[in-house]
C-alpha cells in the first residue's frame, strides 16, 4: 500500500501547486544551464567552424576574439613562407554596432579573402558564398536581411548574397561575411572629412619642422594612414607538418603569437566566460537551494499536519522505516514531479529565447542527481519529526 | 494462565520536587476472553495504565507477563514490543484515529500490511471484519466521509485485523452519543465472547460497562478496590 500515493491524493490541490511552483524554479535552473552553454557555444562557435590548424595574432595579444590584435596584412605573405605551412589567409574579425534598416544594430564584421582563402561561412543556408571582390556580403540570418537585399554600410552598398546560422559572434550578434577588401575599407578607412583635417594638420606640422610646401605636397599621400590592417592570420598546414614546430617557427621569427583552435576556445572560455560561467553556477546553486527549502518546508508541513496519524501507525505497530518510507517518497515524488514540470516547460519555450539556450542530456541528468539529492534532503525534517513522534500521541496521554 | 499479568507497576514523570508518581504499584490480572473495565476520575492513571499495559510507555518498576512470557521487568524490556502491538494487541481510542488519506478499506487494511498477510488473504479478511462491523457498503470511502459511530467501527474493524488477543480501549464511546457508545460497547463484548480476545477498557461512564466481567477503580494511581464483579 503506497501511504505517500494516498496522502498526495488527498492533498492534490497543494500538491499541484507545490509542484507548479518548485517546477518554474527547475525551468529557472534548467535556463541558466541552458544560457551557460549557450553562451560557451556562441562564444566559440566561430573558432571552432573557422578551425584552421593555427591562429597567428599580434605577438603577446590573446587576439583576435579575446582581445584586439592588429597585424599588418603583408604578414600573411610572411606567415605563408614558413616551412610546414600549405596556407595562410588574412582574417579581419570587427564588433561594429551600425544601423541596418534604420535601427541600430550589432554584429561583427568578418573579413577574409573570397577567392579561396580560409575564414569565410562554410554551410550556407540559401544563396551563395561572395564571389565578388566587391560589395557582396553573406549574413547570419539573425541580422534579419533578405536575400538580395541591398545594404548600405560605411560609403557602399553591399547586396546579401548568402544566408547562414552555423555561427554567430563571440556575444552572441550576428555575424557579416565581407570580402577581405571590403572590410578593410569599411572598418578602417576613414571618412573625406577626416581625411582632411588629417592632412592640414600634417601639412602644418611639416611646415612647423621647416618643410617646404612643395616638399610637404609630396610628402603627405606617403603619410595617409593604412588601411591593410587585419586582425589575424589563419594557417593550415601541409600534411604531416608538426604544429609545433610551425608555431615555434612564427613565434621566433616572426616575434608574433600563435595559437592552435583548442588553445583559442580556451583563451575565450577562460577570458571572457570565466566570470559569466561563475555568475551563473553561482546563481543555479542558490536556486536549487530555494527549490530544496520550499520542498522540506512543504514536506514539514505534511508532516505535521499528519503527526496524530504518524503516531496511531506507531503505535499499531508500524515499524519506523514504514513511516520514514512515505515521508521520503512523498518528498521525492514533489522533487521528480516539479522537475519534469520544469523540463517540459523549458522545452516548450526554449526557442523564444532571443539567444541561444543549448540544452545538454548530461547536464539535465546532472541537474535531477542534484535535484534528487536535494529532494532527498528536504525531507530530513519531516523524517526527524517522525522518529521523535512518540506513539502514545495517538491516546492523547503522556 | 492469565492472558496478562501486571505487577506492582509503577510509573513516575518528573524528578525531584516535580516528580508525579502516576501509577504507584498497579498490579492486575485479565484472562483471555474477560471484558475488564477501568475507572477512575480524569487523572487518575487510565490511560497511564494503558500504555504501561502495552509498553508504549515505560513503567518506573514492576513485572509485564503477556501470554506466558514476562515483557517487562524493572526497567527491562524483554522483546520487540512494536512487534507484540502489531502481533497481539489492537487498540480502540477515544476518537477512531483513523488514517484519513486512506479509505475504510485501507484502514483495515493497513495493520494486515505490517505483518506481512498475503493479499488475497489480506483483502478476504477486510471485508469479512467490515461485513462483522456492518459497514462493508462504505468500504471505500474515505473516513472525512464516515459518521463518527462508523469511524469508530472502521477502527474496531482495524484493531481486530490481526486476530489480537488482547484489545486495549482508552474510552472509545467518549465522542460517541449514549446510543452509539452502547452499540460499540456491545460490539466489544460480542468480539469478547466469539473471539476469546480480552478487552481492557477505560471509562468512566458506569453505564457503558453493563456485562462486563471485572472492574477497576483507579484514583490517584492506585487501585481502590480488588477487582469487582459485575
Amino acid at each position: 500500500m503506497d501511504l505517500a500515493v494516498r496522502d498526495l491524493k488527498l492533498h492534490k490541490g497543494r500538491f499541484l501547486a507545490t509542484v507548479l511552483g518548485v517546477g518554474l524554479l527547475f525551468t529557472i535552473v534548467l535556463t541558466m544551464n541552458g544560457v551557460y552553454r549557450g553562451n560557451v557555444f556562441e562564444g566559440t562557435a566561430l573558432i571552432t567552424h573557422t578551425g584552421p590548424d593555427l591562429w597567428v595574432v599580434e605577438r603577446d595579444r590573446g587576439g583576435p576574439f579575446n582581445e584586439q590584435s592588429s597585424l599588418p596584412e603583408i604578414l600573411a605573405d610572411s606567415v605563408a613562407a614558413v616551412p610546414g605551412v600549405a596556407q595562410a589567409s588574412p582574417f579581419i574579425y570587427y564588433p561594429v554596432e551600425r544601423s541596418i534598416k534604420g535601427v541600430s544594430r550589432r554584429f561583427s564584421i568578418i573579413g577574409y579573402e573570397v577567392f579561396g582563402g580560409l575564414g569565410g561561412p562554410r554551410e550556407l543556408t540559401r544563396g551563395r558564398p561572395i564571389t565578388q571582390a566587391h560589395y557582396e556580403m553573406v549574413a547570419h540570418e539573425k541580422l534579419g536581411v533578405r536575400m538580395g537585399e541591398k545594404v548600405p554600410l560605411g560609403l557602399h552598398t553591399f547586396t546579401v548574397v548568402g544566408l547562414t546560422r552555423e555561427a554567430v559572434a563571440t556575444d552572441g550578434e550576428p555575424l557579416v561575411y565581407l570580402s577581405l577588401a571590403d572590410a578593410q575599407e569599411f572598418l578602417f578607412q576613414r571618412d573625406n572629412e577626416e581625411v582632411r583635417n588629417q592632412r592640414e594638420r600634417q601639412r602644418r606640422s611639416l611646415a612647423a619642422q621647416g618643410v617646404s610646401p612643395a616638399q610637404v605636397e609630396r610628402l603627405l599621400p606617403h603619410l595617409a594612414p593604412d588601411t591593410h590592417i587585419i586582425n589575424a592570420v589563419l594557417v593550415r598546414l601541409e600534411p604531416g607538418a608538426d604544429r609545433v614546430q610551425v608555431a615555434t617557427h612564427i613565434r621566433d621569427w616572426l616575434y608574433l603569437s600563435v595559437f592552435t583552435t583548442q588553445e583559442e576556445v580556451e583563451l575565450v572560455i577562460r577570458g571572457r566566460l570565466a566570470r559569466m560561467s561563475a555568475q551563473l553556477l553561482f546563481f543555479r546553486t542558490l536556486l536549487l537551494l530555494v527549490s530544496v527549502v520550499i520542498i522540506s518546508l512543504v514536506i514539514y508541513t505534511f508532516t505535521m499536519e499528519k503527526i496524530r496519524s504518524i503516531a496511531v501507525m506507531k503505535l499499531i505497530g508500524a515499524p519506523n522505516w514504514t513511516v520514514v518510507r512515505m515521508i521520503l517518497e512523498e518528498s521525492l515524488l514533489m522533487t521528480v514531479s516539479s522537475f519534469l514540470i520544469g523540463l517540459g516547460l523549458i522545452y516548450s519555450i526554449v526557442d523564444l529565447f532571443p539567444r541561444k539556450i543549448l540544452l545538454l542530456p548530461g547536464d539535465t541528468m546532472f541537474t535531477f542527481l542534484v535535484a534528487l539529492v536535494g529532494g532527498f534532503l528536504a525531507s530530513v525534517l519531516g523524517v526527524w519529526q517522525v522518529l521523535r513522534t512518540p506513539p502514545g500521541l495517538a491516546l492523547g496521554g503522556q | 494462565m492469565a492472558l496478562l499479568e501486571v505487577q506492582g507497576i509503577t510509573k513516575v514523570f518528573g524528578h525531584g520536587h516535580l516528580e508525579v508518581r502516576a501509577l504507584d504499584g498497579v498490579s492486575l490480572t485479565v484472562e483471555a476472553g474477560e471484558l475488564v473495565a477501568l475507572m477512575g476520575p480524569s487523572g487518575s492513571g487510565k490511560t497511564t495504565l494503558l500504555l504501561c499495559i502495552s509498553l508504549i510507555l515505560e513503567p518506573t518498576s514492576g513485572t509485564v507477563v503477556f501470554d506466558g512470557q514476562t515483557i517487562y521487568r524493572d526497567g527491562a524490556t524483554w522483546l520487540d514490543v512494536r512487534r507484540l502491538r502489531r502481533e497481539k494487541i489492537g487498540f480502540v481510542f477515544q476518537t477512531a484515529n483513523l488514517i484519513p488519506f486512506l479509505t475504510a478499506r485501507e484502514n483495515v487494511l493497513f495493520p494486515l500490511t505490517l505483518v506481512g498477510t498475503a493479499p488475497k488473504v489480506a483483502a478476504a479478511r477486510v471485508m469479512e471484519l467490515l461485513e462483522y462491523m456492518e459497514i462493508s457498503a462504505r468500504a471505500d470511502y474515505l473516513p472525512a466521509l464516515l459518521s463518527g459511530g462508523e469511524q469508530q467501527r472502521v477502527a474496531i474493524a482495524r484493531a481486530l485485523a490481526n486476530r489480537p488477543q488482547l484489545i486495549l480501549a482508552d474510552e472509545p464511546t467518549a465522542s460517541l452519543d449514549t446510543a452509539r457508545g452502547k452499540k460499540v460497547m456491545a460490539l466489544l463484548k460480542r468480539i469478547a465472547r466469539e473471539h476469546r480476545t480480552a478487552v481492557v477498557t477505560v471509562t468512566h461512564d458506569p453505564r457503558m460497562i453493563e456485562g462486563f466481567d471485572v472492574i477497576y477503580h483507579l484514583k490517584d494511581g492506585r487501585l481502590e478496590n480488588s477487582p469487582e464483579s459485575t
